[in-house]
């Protein structure tokens, strides 16, 4: 197996007043190729910051943080851009479908912020309408789909642009447990085609859809 | 991906109607003003673009000083024409003297109309490049020739051929036409030229004239030139300034100074103080070209302030783009795109404004400006403007939309009013200093307009007519007519004078007086009037009297008015002489008769000039003055007077003016810059309101929780209002502290240029603050009332 990424000695400190504040410590973490990992903890244990630091919309603010081999904490901000384009895509709890776009368009926009030509655009975008059984609803706005549906739409949108990692904060945690159970086969099918994935959930019979189990607690990795 | 830009743009538009409303409705109100202003900026500084060769076209002009004061004028002496051909002709393409513009009658058949137009040496339609249809451009060699504008012909010969037609001018002389140009158009200085004569002819008329021809002294001529290209109005200016001096020694003593005024200044750049150009229509361009950007900016922060005040609902949006691979750099081409698509329908709407409101404007501005759909500059500079306004409203917004850090707003904890507070702030202030800062200086503006409008003319403008007569047909039957005249009913008095009832056409000096102070340069303002020129026009005597049929020795009389007293420094004038400097042909003396009360004849915002009345001995007249029967109404007096004119001089258009309009029109530049500005003004105060309000519905929005809250513990409707009213009240008590010192400052500047000036008055501020305060709590009450009013319930469920 590849490594992917591989964290160490990572930290995020913030300072809130005059205290400074933890929210990750010292964290060494590897994530191979294929991979399906759940980031469990309690609320605060650093779940999501973890996430975002891996995604970089965050940054540690100290240790070494390698992305395939490339070193993310000393690259500047626009080829971070470019790195996350490549290889990144988020899912949300909260689905975060952009209102005014179809559910076509809000598919599509990871692609025109890549600079992906028309024709080939609307090829992946059809691709992935077809690939989730969503082609009906390609003209509908967010409001008019469920959340169920709606969660389709933010992961067929994190899948378009073929990321090597998938990073999905609670991906179900808006959801009722039948949507709940949909969303994690996809995400289990989609691992076995090769996508590697790491969820932030609380939910112990999500986690089990995973082949690895990270524990935080207060910023701290507890048990891996 | 533009596309997708303009998509996004036109969903936002569509799913936020009010706040598009506002954001599009502002700007295009702003729009429209900024495109009137510029069509009028345009206008102004395009005057005289009719003559190809502005640019090297002058006027000569003369500084003069007397008792320490330099006056500035066109009128030169004829002697000047001479030396310059002969010493100077190497800097000049062309020299021409020319009369001042006269209104003459000219006949054809029946046809006797009048129409103004200039005598002129012949180069002038080379000069001015008159665009000939018939006949030939060097028309004006033989001396009895005129050349006639297309609609003058047109008047006069309907179809027929005019060229080589005789036409009488003012019944008594025969010309020959030789040429017909294409009228020369409104906005330009030679557009009253409807006939140009021949210099020659109208000297061989006027004796004074031939006199004139080798008096320094006599400054009464206008001389206009073109220079050669490989020099310059400066150059030439610097050889000519002092050939007055060097030619006329007795001339020294006023210090005349020889200069061009070019093309360009004769409309913009025509004042002149102590001899020094100060600017003049050209302050009035800035003054609006100034209004014009601030009303624009006022539009742009509304733009602005809601944007940013919206920031929170495009916060998410934000996070989510980033989080989906967007560089900032593409959210900022983004939001930009988007202002670019609401100014440019602004722009749409405001072009059908200005369409729409073209021919108000003209009326309110005297101009005659049509839309320019075929000018590819102005749509080139339409689209640099819609640029720029998209650039100034968009850049902040777009910047500040820009930076939110997707994981806190993803978040959900991100609060954007508190952040972007104070700029908006600030902006509000700012709009609303511009608004009072308007505000003060309209209302200054026409309380000056007022305060000279109420100045007492000195005699009774109203019901008072003059006609001119300066046809030598009406010589010696100025008594018969007077007589015929009140006989009719039409009339109960009149006078002659030999210049209008409104302007100055004569000034004198050379008289000595006993107690002259030595050296003294006087210079009187002059007319010469009629037995009951005092009853006529209805002024007041303070000492003496008028001229009288009872005294013949009247003929030889002057009456003064009280300025020119004072100003000769005479005491107890009655009886004293006033005798003709001159050795070698004194005129005869003559004895003051009667001091009047001051009347106003020039601006009405100056001091009166000290002037003499001279008793009209030779019937030397150029208008009856006649006071109609205020029994009777003006239809009928006019009818009455028509009817005994038509009689006496059946040849002779009836041609007359009212004084009292003829003295309103000394007020009309003011009055049109007075209501130019208040129309800039409402629209400044409408476009901040706009924005106001739609700052107020957003405050409304976010602290709709906060009002449930409040309402549920126990605050009344009146608390809540003064809660939501009271910190945009603030802003505008702000904006009045620093609006009403700047509007101060500016409009005492203002008021300088005018002597006779209304103080600003403390209530100006007043009303205008209050306006102002009452303004800012109507726009924002409606707000406040409305959520303070709203069932908590409702308010608290939607969270």
């Amino acid at each position: 197996m590849e490594t992917l990424l591989n964290i160490k000695n990572a930290s995020r400190t913030i300072k809130s007043g005059g205290n400074s504040i933890n929210l990750l410590d010292n964290i060494d973490f590897k994530v191979n190729e294929g991979e399906f990992i759940s980031l469990m903890g309690p609320s605060g244990s650093g779940k999501s910051t973890l996430l975002n630091c891996i995604g970089m919309l965050d940054n540690f603010t100290a240790g070494d943080y390698t992305f395939l081999a490339e070193p993310v904490h000393k690259m500047r901000e626009k080829n971070r851009v470019k790195l996350y384009q490549e290889y990144i895509g988020f899912v949300f709890q909260a689905y975060h479908l952009i209102d005014e776009l179809t559910v076509e368009e809000n598919i599509e926009t990871p692609l025109l912020y890549k600079n992906v030509k028309s024709k080939e655009r609307k090829a992946l975008v059809a691709d992935m309408l077809d690939r989730f059984n969503i082609v009906g609803k390609k003209k509908l706005f967010p409001e008019q789909l469920s959340g169920g549906q709606q969660q389709l739409v933010g992961i067929a949108r994190a899948l378009v642009a073929a990321p090597k990692l998938i990073l999905a904060d609670e991906p179900t945690g808006n959801l009722n447990s039948k949507q709940s159970q949909e969303i994690m086969e996809l995400f289990s099918k989609l691992n076995k085609e090769g996508v590697t994935i790491i969820q932030a959930t609380h939910s112990e019979e999500n986690a089990s859809y995973g082949s690895r189990i990270v524990n935080l607690l207060d910023g701290k990795i507890i048990t891996d | 991906m533009f596309k997708n830009y303009i998509k996004i743009a036109f969903r936002n538009l569509l799913k936020n109607k009010v706040y598009s409303l506002i954001n599009i409705s502002g700007l295009a109100i702003g729009m429209t003003a900024t495109i009137l202003i510029a069509l009028w900026i345009n206008d102004e500084i395009s005057y005289n673009d009719h003559f190809e060769n502005k640019a090297t076209i002058a006027q000569v002009f003369q500084n003069q000083t007397a008792n320490g004061v330099t006056g500035t004028g066109p009128a030169i002496p004829r002697p000047l024409e001479f030396v310059l051909r002969k010493d100077y002709k190497d800097n000049f393409k062309h020299i021409v003297m020319s009369s001042w513009n006269n209104t003459r009658y000219l006949q054809y058949g029946d046809k006797n109309l009048s129409f103004g137009g200039n005598f002129m040496q012949e180069e002038a339609p080379e000069m001015l490049n008159l665009e000939i249809i018939a006949g030939v451009k060097n028309g004006l060699i033989e001396q009895n020739s005129i050349m006639l504008s297309e609609s003058v012909v047109k008047a006069l010969f309907n179809d027929e051929n005019p060229i080589g037609k005789i036409i009488k001018m003012n019944n008594q002389h025969n010309l020959s036409v030789t040429g017909v140009y294409k009228d020369i158009p409104e906005s330009n200085d030679f557009s009253n030229t409807q006939f140009i004569g021949t210099w020659d002819f109208t000297i061989s008329n006027q004796t004074w004239m031939q006199n004139a021809k080798t008096r320094w002294g006599n400054n009464s001529f206008q001389l206009f030139v073109e220079i050669n290209e490989n020099t310059t109005m400066d150059a030439v200016t610097s050889k000519i300034i002092d050939v007055k001096k060097k030619s006329a020694p007795d001339e020294v003593e006023f210090n005349p100074q020889i200069f061009l005024l070019p093309m360009k200044d004769w409309y913009l750049n025509s004042n002149f103080e102590n001899g020094v150009q100060t600017g003049g229509r050209i302050e009035n361009v800035w003054l609006f070209g100034i209004i014009g950007a601030f009303v624009l900016l006022l539009a742009c922060i509304n733009f602005i302030n809601l944007s940013t005040a919206r920031s929170e609902k495009r916060a998410i949006e934000v996070g989510i783009r980033k989080s989906i691979g967007s560089k900032r750099g593409q959210l900022i081409a983004q939001f930009l795109s988007e202002s670019f698509v609401i100014v440019l329908l602004s722009f749409v709407f405001s072009v059908g404004l200005v369409l729409l409101f073209l021919n108000g404007f003209n009326d309110l501005a005297s101009k005659e400006i049509i839309f320019p759909w075929l000018n590819s500059s102005f749509w080139f500079a339409s689209f640099v403007f819609i640029v720029i306004t998209a650039f100034l409203a968009g850049s902040y917004p777009a910047l500040y939309l820009s930076s939110f850090n997707p994981v806190t707003v993803l978040k959900g904890t991100f609060k954007a009013g508190r952040f972007a507070a104070l700029p908006r702030k600030i902006l509000v202030v700012t709009q609303f200093t511009v608004s009072v800062a308007l505000i003060i200086g309209t209302m200054i503006v026409m309380n000056q307009i007022d305060f000279a409008k109420n100045r007492p003319a000195g005699y009774n403008k109203e019901g008072l007519i003059q006609i001119p007569v300066m046809s030598s047909e009406f010589s010696g039957k100025a008594d018969f007519m007077r007589n015929q005249f009140i006989n009719s009913g039409g009339a109960i008095e009149m006078a002659t004078t030999s210049s209008p009832t409104t302007s100055v056409w004569s000034n004198r000096g050379g008289y000595i007086w006993d107690g002259k102070p030595e050296g003294f340069q006087e210079d009187f303002a002059y007319s010469s009037v009629s037995y009951e020129f005092v009853e006529t026009l209805g002024l007041k005597i303070i000492e003496g009297r008028g001229f009288s049929r009872e005294f013949p020795s009247d003929s030889t009389a002057v009456i003064l008015n009280k300025t020119a007293v004072e100003y000769m420094g005479i005491k107890d004038p009655i009886g004293k002489m006033i005798r003709d400097e001159s050795n070698t042909n004194p005129e005869p003396p003559i004895k003051i008769i009667g001091v009047i009360d001051d009347m106003i004849i020039q601006s009405p915002y100056s001091p009166v000039k000290q002037m003499m009345y001279v008793f009209d001995a030779y019937e030397n007249s150029s208008y009856y003055n006649v006071r109609l029967n205020p029994e009777k109404s003006t239809s009928a007096n006019l009818a009455t007077i028509e009817n005994v004119f038509k009689e006496n001089f059946p040849n002779i258009p009836f041609d007359y003016q009212f004084i009292d309009e003829q003295y309103g029109s000394k007020f009309r530049a003011e009055e049109r810059m007075a209501s130019l500005s208040k129309v800039f003004t409402l629209l400044a105060i409408f476009i901040s309101c706009l924005g106001l309000f739609g700052l107020a519905s957003f405050v409304a929005e976010q602290r709709t929780k906060e009002i449930g809250v409040r309402k549920t513990l126990g605050a009344s409707v009146g608390q809540l209002w003064v809660l939501l009213s009271k910190d945009f009240l603030k802003l505008v008590v702000i904006s009045l502290i620093i609006g009403s010192p700047i509007a101060y400052l500016m409009m005492t500047k203002w008021l300088q240029k005018f002597p006779y000036r209304t103080d600003i008055s403390w209530t100006v501020f007043m009303i205008a603050c209050s306006g102002a305060i009452f303004i800012t709590m109507v726009t924002v009450s409606y707000q406040a009332i409305k959520s303070a009013t709203t069932n908590p319930v409702d308010s608290l469920r939607t969270e």
